[in-house]
């Protein structure tokens, strides 16, 4: 069924799974997702009812914890999914085209995840109109929402011109520069922050957009791994397992070359470095990098491949937890019983907020999957 | 200095803020001045700010650091007061995304309660740790907060209860205003009139006659991390 030229499911597919569903034959993932949507919409009431006094574990000294870095990991994951959109048509087209209306769609879920869980970090969510009406134009922040904002359109765009086959290099080219911008502009709100040394870099933005671009591609990585395994076309992960290769080569450069930044300087703030140092290497470079990049250049199948991308996921969405709270590890000011080094642990509200994020993307997509929107698209698209 | 020990510092202070209040806002330039060689780490500022802002717990707008120096036999206290810099050229403000957070024309820099968003990057930017987030907590751990934990507390001349959603302080960033709401009925910061050693001075450094004036143009001044080009506006007298 098409409205617009755009495909959404067959009622009787939907209705189909439906039935499959009560009969609990629904598939395993999808189950899970709604008892993580149904926990995790209970950890947003929690925090949107009770507040945040009562609910969550970021206070004046951690002003931002484990729900920015939910938001910064999606935001990043919806960026690297644009990416490996536009590597894939330039340079793989052929292989990768049954993918594209996936991985576009996938930016979207996860750039409305994201969103999902910044929301419940801020104290007056319903005040973001704000932006548009009162804007500071001297704010990485609020260039960030510009630009967010146009991602997200041109993601849209660019999903409903695959869906009528229309293709567009303007459009694709434009799809790469707005994100490169909207994701350098995410990592110039921290980098730009010259109070706090562990942000403060211009090699930031760079390392952001890297860094997005192998968790984007991950994911990217897991669904192309799957739909191979179910089509028997093992052609379509090579471009994925290529481009993760690249994508954890840069980044490791980028991680080494930021904590080599920090271990050389003396500045107050910069001392997270060295305290932080085996945990940076072992599980930020060696299980987050290392480990993934020697499964891919050893095992080709789909299954390392999805093994390989699974540790990303996970190595990268701890790396962005550990970029956000880390930074406020070593206090500006100590008086009364600030002690000398900060310790955050998020509360069980704030890891349901994670959860919904998780579910809400997981839930999404195996349901369109599942009542073939993709098939249907991908059939006719190109 | 003579004739300033003759009278009551809070006295001409007054005398200097009258003076001060009869000019157009935008010839103000509020200032303060701490001298730590009187500062004898009582604390009275903090509660006395605690009192008249009704903050909450955790929050504090005027800290007091204390620091041991020294080696014991020749040991001594440090004590540095920290309220809001006011800056002159203010991180807060830059980074502000709805500018909820601005520097007014008489140099105060300022929180609207009404258009914080609560995303807390000012506090993330402020290189004193100068600003808060109110999340919402009383000292009584009640969930809605004793009568006199809600009441309204004055701040900007325009808060309402904390139980009001639009203007209540929950959900913001919060700082020390230097107690604007009190300067602006000719009243004196509630940290410099409790100050028991009268080590904090409050005025209008755009007044050559005032006492701050004269105060701060000695070389035994400093401003705190004036390096980061912030341009704080409380000098501290050493």
């Amino acid at each position: 069924m098409q409205i617009y030229g755009v495909y959404v499911p067959e009622k009787e597919r939907l209705l189909n799974y439906f039935s499959l569903f009560k009969q609990g034959k629904g598939g395993l993932v999808v189950y899970l997702a709604i008892i993580g949507l149904v926990f995790g919409g209970f950890g947003f009431g929690s925090i949107f009812i009770l507040g945040h006094g009562h609910t969550i574990n970021t206070s004046s000294l951690v002003p931002w914890g484990l729900q920015i870095s939910t938001y910064v990991y999606f935001a990043l994951v919806s960026g690297g999914c644009i990416f490996t959109n536009f590597i894939g048509n330039m340079f793989f087209h052929e292989k990768y085209k049954h993918l594209a209306s996936r991985v576009i769609f996938m930016g979207l879920v996860t750039a409305i995840a994201g969103f999902a869980s910044l929301a419940s970090e801020l104290g007056h969510v319903e005040r973001m109109y704000l932006f548009m009406i009162s804007p500071n134009p001297t704010s990485p922040m609020f260039w960030m929402s510009v630009w967010y904002t146009a991602d997200i359109s041109i993601l849209l765009v660019e999903y409903v011109n695959i869906q009528r086959h229309v293709h567009s290099k303007a459009l694709l080219y434009t799809s790469f520069v707005i994100p490169i911008i909207t994701y350098c502009s995410l990592g110039s709100l921290f980098g730009a922050v010259g109070t706090m040394p562990y942000y403060y870099s211009s090699l930031l933005p760079i390392y952001f957009l890297f860094s997005g671009f192998l968790s984007g591609n991950a994911l990217c990585a897991i669904i192309a791994a799957f739909h191979a395994k179910a089509t028997g076309n093992m052609k379509l992960i090579k471009p994925f397992m290529r481009l993760q290769k690249i994508a954890l080569a840069s980044v490791l450069v980028l991680t080494f070359c930021r904590i080599i930044i920090g271990l050389a300087s003396n500045l107050s703030g910069y001392e997270v470095f060295r305290e932080t140092f085996f945990q940076n290497v072992i599980f930020g470079i060696v299980c987050a990098l290392v480990v993934p990049f020697a499964i891919l250049m050893n095992k080709r199948t789909t299954g390392w491949l999805i093994v390989s991308s699974v540790i990303v996921l996970f190595t990268q969405f701890m790396a962005r937890l550990d970029l956000v709270v880390e930074g406020f590890r070593v206090p500006v000011f100590r008086a009364y019983d600030i002690p000398e080094r900060i310790n955050y642990f998020p509360s069980i509200f704030e890891m349901l907020v994670v959860l919904a994020s998780v579910s809400l993307v997981a839930l999404i997509y195996i349901v369109c999957e599942k009542t073939g929107l993709f098939e249907i698209a991908g059939k006719e698209t190109h | 200095m003579s004739a300033i020990e003759d009278k009551d510092i809070l006295e001409i202070m007054h005398a200097d803020l009258q003076r001060a209040l009869k000019k157009p806002r935008k010839e103000r330039r509020w200032a303060m001045a701490i001298d730590l060689k009187k500062c004898i780490g009582c604390h009275a500022c903090t509660t006395g700010c605690m009192s008249e802002n009704l903050t909450p717990p955790d929050i504090h707008y005027r800290p007091v650091k204390e620091e041991e120096i020294g080696e014991f036999p020749n040991t001594g206290m440090r004590f540095l007061p920290r309220p809001c810099m006011q800056c002159d050229a203010p991180s807060c403000t830059q980074v502000c995304p709805v500018t909820a957070t601005y520097k007014r024309d008489d140099g105060l820099v300022v929180i609207d309660y009404e258009k914080c968003i609560g995303c807390r990057y000012c506090l993330v930017a402020c290189p004193y740790g100068a600003r808060s987030a109110d999340v919402g907590q009383y000292f009584t751990g009640d969930f809605h907060g004793k009568t006199y934990e809600v009441e309204n507390s004055g701040e900007y001349g325009k808060t309402s209860k904390r139980t009001s959603h639009w203007r209540s302080p929950i959900g913001n960033a919060r700082k020390c205003h230097f107690c604007i709401h009190r300067v602006e009925k000719g009243e004196l910061t509630r940290c410099t009139t409790t100050c028991l050693a009268s080590a904090t001075y409050f005025g209008d450094i755009n007044d050559p006659k005032a006492l701050i004036t004269k105060l701060i143009s000695k070389s035994n001044v400093i401003k705190y991390k004036e390096e980061l080009g912030t341009k704080p506006m409380v000098y501290y007298i050493i």
